[in-house]
């Protein structure tokens, strides 16, 4: 782990990559995009398909040249100094496709080692110490194409780490892999960015790798920032205000009408001698409101909870523009 | 000391890929012998017994040698490009603080180490063929084939830079394949223009120390002199092609994708 000064590892402002073609015109791929990453941090970028996060981490990578903005990485301007730039990251971008399938795991350590400039003899004791950690023990002489794809996986993330830079970014690094592994990976990540004090800066469309792993999220959309802040501060911003309603039998069509005109976005689901209701409330005097209306209906409440929303729903209703941060 | 680093590990990436890919080796080098046996033998059924007909099939040894070697250091960068760029190490090698350009200098020089190693026992075998044991004066030839093949290498890297950009380059690469047979056969001091190729020098004076019998030493000064600046200037020339092909890549976002 290190930054200069105490100060963010990663520092974007206004990144913009802006791609022109004849056929396509003109597509703004990352657009005006500014974020901190401090070191130590692991944060999630996400966003749908399309909506600038590869293009902003293969900007980081030096892969991609931005059209304009700052990128500095651990107090280099990696757009001045690319190549001083890159020598800070590591990067898995195209998942178990990162390695050489036809040498051993050992063997692609130690040439990503080298491409890196860290000679074999300096690097034996790390080479071990990953081969033990990601579980590829067994296959470390085993050419890398024989692996599972998730053994695969796993030795991309560990030719990363290999690299011994104190920047991790990591496109869709579970994509593909079984629920197992994918967990298995996690928690990898996680003790690895703890142990070794690494930042990781991580895209994925798996909402559950990012709730799992992250301490922050960026989210993007149309290559713009929508939303960045820590994960718990989001799910918190929607468990306060979502809440569930247990209503014994079944509500009749006007008293569903009325619920509905007077709470917008009400969802009532009826099943057998119970009525589940989901509403969430902007100011939580309403609370009382929608019993009231429900104790009018001669409607037995059950039980009332705050609904605990996933980082899913989180990231679906900013996207949809429904909260803003 | 990190750049010897680079290049010891891209010798042994080099060794440990044609071990793994040993049938596409011994395949590649099978046929480049089978090639050479119809040549070498429809050029002596159809040059008969001419007078003088023997210096030019020992010439056609030399021509098709150097043809060969050429073949397998060019095949060594440009389809390999390709080939990463298909499996997705393309980025990989585009992050090292390297640069990509030195990380495939690196590769390409590593790689006519070994297949000068390769060279060597097929043109033996090639000798052993034919019968005509020509003048294989290592301080001679050793420095006239590497210097020569760094020429080449630089047109190698200008069809590389082609292969990041454009991505599917056969084409070009079996027409480039035919313009190399034309460099290492028409004789430079004939058509003049072809002097200025690369290749084509290096192929000349190889064919006076290995058929001629000549040293290097008897070689005049001028023109080792413009052989070293020919692939030098092809070498230094594609190298700087090559990394504006990259910067273009990297501005299109192409680099990696396939």
């Amino acid at each position: 782990m290190s930054a200069v000064g105490g100060g963010p590892i990663v520092s974007v402002e206004h990144l913009t990559k802006v791609y022109r073609s004849r056929r396509r015109g003109e597509t703004r791929a990352v657009d005006d995009v500014s974020f901190d990453v401090a070191p130590g941090e692991i944060v999630g970028l996400l966003g749908p398909n399309g909506a600038g996060k590869t293009t902003t981490i293969k900007c980081l990578c030096t892969l991609v040249t931005p059209t304009s903005g700052r990128m500095v990485i651990d107090g280099v301007d990696a757009v001045a100094s690319p190549r001083a730039g890159i020598a800070k990251l590591a990067a898995v971008l195209e998942g178990n496709r990162n390695i050489y399938w036809r040498l051993t795991a050992r063997e692609n350590l130690e040439y990503f080692a080298a491409l890196q400039g860290i000679a074999r003899g300096t690097v034996t004791k790390l080479i071990n110490d990953l081969i033990e950690r990601f579980g590829l023990g067994e296959q470390r002489d085993a050419e890398a194409r024989t692996l599972s794809r998730g053994m695969q996986q796993k030795l991309a993330v560990a030719c990363a780490f290999v690299k011994q830079t104190p920047i991790l970014l990591l496109d869709e690094p579970t994509l593909g892999l079984d629920v197992e592994i994918s967990l298995e990976l996690r928690g990898m990540l996680r003790s690895m960015a703890a142990d070794a004090g690494r930042t990781i800066l991580l895209s994925s469309h798996d909402m559950d790798v990012v709730q799992d792993v992250c301490e922050r999220v960026i989210i993007i959309n149309n290559g713009r920032i929508v939303t960045s802040d820590r994960i718990d501060n989001l799910l918190e911003l929607f468990r306060v205000r979502a809440y569930r309603f247990a209503v014994q039998g079944k509500l009749g069509d006007d008293q569903q009408r009325v619920l509905s005109d007077a709470f917008d976005g009400i969802e009532i689901m009826q099943d057998g001698h119970l009525s589940t209701i989901d509403v969430e409330l902007t100011d939580g005097a309403r609370l009382y409101e929608l019993i009231d209306l429900l104790r009018r209906g001669d409607n037995m409440i059950e039980w009332i909870d705050r609904r605990d929303p996933d980082l899913e729903e989180v990231f679906l209703r900013i996207l949809r523009g429904e909260i803003r941060r | 000391m990190k750049t010897a680093v680079l290049y010891g590990a891209s010798l042994r990436w080099r060794m440990l890929e044609l071990r793994r890919y040993a049938f596409d080796t011994l395949s590649g080098v099978v046929s480049i012998y089978g090639f050479f046996v119809v040549i070498f033998f429809g050029a002596r059924i159809f040059g008969g017994d001419r007078p003088g007909f023997g210096d030019t099939l020992e010439g056609v040894v030399v021509s098709y040698a150097v043809w060969a070697l050429t073949m397998l250091a060019l095949g060594s960068l440009t389809f390999e490009l390709t080939q990463e760029a298909q499996q997705g190490t393309l980025e990989q090698l585009g992050m090292s603080p390297f640069g990509l350009a030195p990380v495939l200098v690196a590769r390409a020089l590593t790689s006519i180490v070994v297949y000068f190693g390769i060279w060597v026992a097929l043109f033996v075998v090639m000798m052993a063929t034919t019968g005509r044991w020509l003048n294989v004066d290592v301080v001679s030839t050793l420095p006239l084939v590497v210097v020569t093949v760094l020429g080449v290498l630089g047109l190698g890297f200008l069809l590389g830079g082609l292969a990041v950009v454009f991505k599917r380059i056969q084409q070009a690469l079996q027409v480039w394949q035919i313009l190399v047979i034309g460099l290492v056969v028409v004789p430079p001091d004939e058509v003049v223009v072809v002097k200025y190729l690369p290749l084509a020098w290096g192929t000349h004076l190889l064919r006076r120390v290995m058929v001629d019998d000549a040293s290097i030493f008897d070689l005049s000064a001028g023109d080792l002199l413009f052989l070293v600046a020919n692939s030098a200037f092809y070498f230094v020339g594609g190298i700087f092609v090559f990394k504006r092909f990259e910067r273009a890549a990297r501005e299109r976002g192409l680099l990696g994708h396939y």
